[in-house]
């Protein structure tokens, strides 16, 4: 690489690359980017965030020289009190491209809510849900979980009930995470979906697929 | 009622955040949250600290924060009224004397005011406005 | 020379739930179109901004006499509206609303309400009337008025579960808005009375 010579640094000519985002779920945040424009096999990049505010680059060790488009930066990123910035450099043949950097990522507000675990059990005249909400991203498999209840004091949830033999569908909003449907239909199907609604800051996640469960034959009939 | 004016204000900013962000080119220095964090003030600080940062954003921030897109000027203008009704109903309290200033929250506000008198006084303005999430999160989360 | 347009007179405002739209009688020049502009002052902008006014840009030299500021009037303060004509060649002095508005007297209406009897269930459908509403639900079993059951409800975007009703009996429901940030209520809705499983079919 030829060097810029007032300034000692690495004159680079390298397309930059493109798109430098944060991709966020239940705090797990990833930095992806796309490839240089016009550079095809061979790019390898290396990648370094910084806390605002403090502002001292650091450098991530396990993406460096990297060919794949995207770094794991949960683990530097996990206090969600702070916010963030990274930025990605590609090379290429012994050129270089400029550092690119994302836009200020906050963990609380920019990531997205998976869907709560639906649990089901049925009598003959009721069913009832149990609803757990996803966990944080978490170190390890055995580090310590963290609710995201606990991150959003104010989570709630909205729950649809689908009666299959009708097919009308009911809404319930609740802030606990038991909900139980009483005086339904003996030996009838209802399909369950749920979803987070978190108002302040304002985030929901999408709705769960639907879990089915049928209430139990009356026995009497 | 301050819960809905400070979502109306989180919905304000996230329209314009992005925008007045990248108006901010200074990694190195935070108004807000260095070198100590907001979310460390002790809940029995946190009305004057709330307090104080009202008349912060109405006196020092929101009239330097002009810009040429006059959607941002909108925006700017309704966060800036949701801030002054917000700070009506708080002086409510302020003037019931429940809203004591401790020696930390002194300190801290202090602080502050060091970190926006370091900038000139738009580049101040214009960080102080992008940083609205992090006072938004910290008031939103000790509620 | 430029103020030889009169300005828009009949200024004023209609808010119903919390949309605000200004309106204005128009100014007629034969042979000429007059365009109109509309700005808005809150009071952040007199208190602090030096009496500034904003331009409302979807209102800026537009022919009609109507503009949508519903996305400017944003918090519950006092705001100052004003507009003037323009022909191009020659424009008018502003003509500004009499007194201020605030949200605060915007006039909520009772909300669209269906009730629905399900089996043993309430079951009540509303119509979303924006992020600003909640409704407040109450419904009783016929003839026990003293015991009322309330429900605020924000989502609405599908049949909403009330409660489970007991076999054959009829349950009464009414709702109304109400909107957080100015701390008001609409009037109720009118009744509506449904009938459980379990008993003679009768809509009331």
């Amino acid at each position: 690489p030829r060097t810029a010579a007032h300034t000692g640094e690495l004159y680079c000519s390298l397309p930059n690359p493109r798109n430098v985002h944060f991709e966020s779920i239940n705090m797990k945040n990833v930095l992806h980017w796309s490839a240089p424009e016009g550079t095809g096999e061979g790019v390898l990049y290396k990648v370094k965030y910084s806390v605002y505010g403090i502002g001292k680059w650091i450098r991530k060790p396990e993406c460096r020289n990297i060919n794949r488009t995207w770094c794991d930066l949960s683990n530097e990123t996990a206090d969600y009190e702070e916010q963030y910035y990274a930025s990605v450099k590609a090379f290429l043949n012994g050129m270089c491209s400029d550092w690119m950097e994302t836009a200020r990522f906050n963990p609380l507000t920019d990531t997205k809510l998976d869907p709560p675990m639906v649990n089901l059990s049925s009598t003959e005249k009721s069913i009832s849900i149990i609803l757990t909400a996803p966990e944080k991203w978490k170190r390890s498999p055995d580090g310590e979980s963290v609710s995201l209840l606990q991150v959003y004091p104010g989570l709630q949830y909205n729950v649809s009930v689908l009666n299959k033999k009708t097919k009308k569908r009911w809404f319930f909003s609740i802030s606990n995470n038991t909900l139980v449907v009483p005086w339904l239909e003996p030996g009838t199907a209802y399909c369950v979906s749920a979803q987070i609604h978190v108002t302040t800051p304002l985030i929901h996640s999408g709705f769960s697929k639907e879990y089915c469960i049928a209430t139990l034959k009356d026995k009497t009939a | 009622r301050i819960s809905m004016s400070v979502t109306e204000i989180r919905s304000g900013f996230t329209a314009i955040k992005a925008n007045i962000q990248a108006r901010d080119p200074i990694r190195t220095l935070s108004i807000l949250s260095h070198p100590q964090s907001l979310h460390k003030v002790k809940s029995s600080d946190r009305c004057c600290i709330i307090h104080n940062l009202f008349n912060f954003y109405m006196d020092k921030v929101f009239k330097h924060c002009q810009t040429e897109d006059s959607y941002i000027n909108r925006k700017i203008s309704s966060i800036a009224n949701s801030f002054l009704s917000i700070k009506r109903k708080l002086e409510q309290c302020h003037n019931q004397n429940k809203c004591l200033c401790g020696q930390e929250s002194t300190e801290k506000f202090k602080q502050i005011l060091a970190n926006y008198e370091g900038l000139n006084i738009t580049s101040a303005a214009i960080k102080s406005l992008g940083e609205l999430d992090i006072l938004l999160d910290w008031m939103e989360k000790s509620r | 020379e430029d103020a030889l347009l009169p300005s828009p007179q009949n200024i004023s405002i209609l808010s119903t739930n919390m949309r605000h739209f200004l309106t204005w009688s128009p100014v007629t020049i034969q042979g000429e179109t007059v365009r109109y502009s509309v700005e808005f002052q809150g009071e952040y902008e007199r208190e602090y901004a030096n009496e500034s006014w904003i331009p409302i840009c979807e209102c800026s030299l537009i022919t009609a006499t109507v503009c949508n500021i519903t996305e400017d009037i944003s918090a519950t303060v006092a705001y100052n509206l004003r507009v003037r004509a323009d022909t191009g060649a020659r424009r008018s002095q502003w003509g500004t609303l009499k007194g201020f508005f605030n949200r605060i007297t915007t006039s909520l209406t009772p909300p669209p309400m269906k009730v629905i009897a399900d089996g043993y269930h309430l079951l009540v459908e509303l119509k979303d009337m924006g992020p600003a509403f909640q409704f407040c639900v109450l419904y009783w079993k016929k003839g026990q008025e003293s015991r009322m059951h309330w429900k605020m409800v924000k989502d609405v975007s599908s049949t909403v579960h009330l409660d489970t009703m007991e076999a054959g009996h009829d349950y009464c429901v009414k709702a109304q808005t109400y909107v957080e940030t100015i701390n008001r209520s609409s009037s109720f809705s009118q009744t509506q009375c449904v009938r459980a499983q379990g008993g003679r079919s009768l809509w009331l």
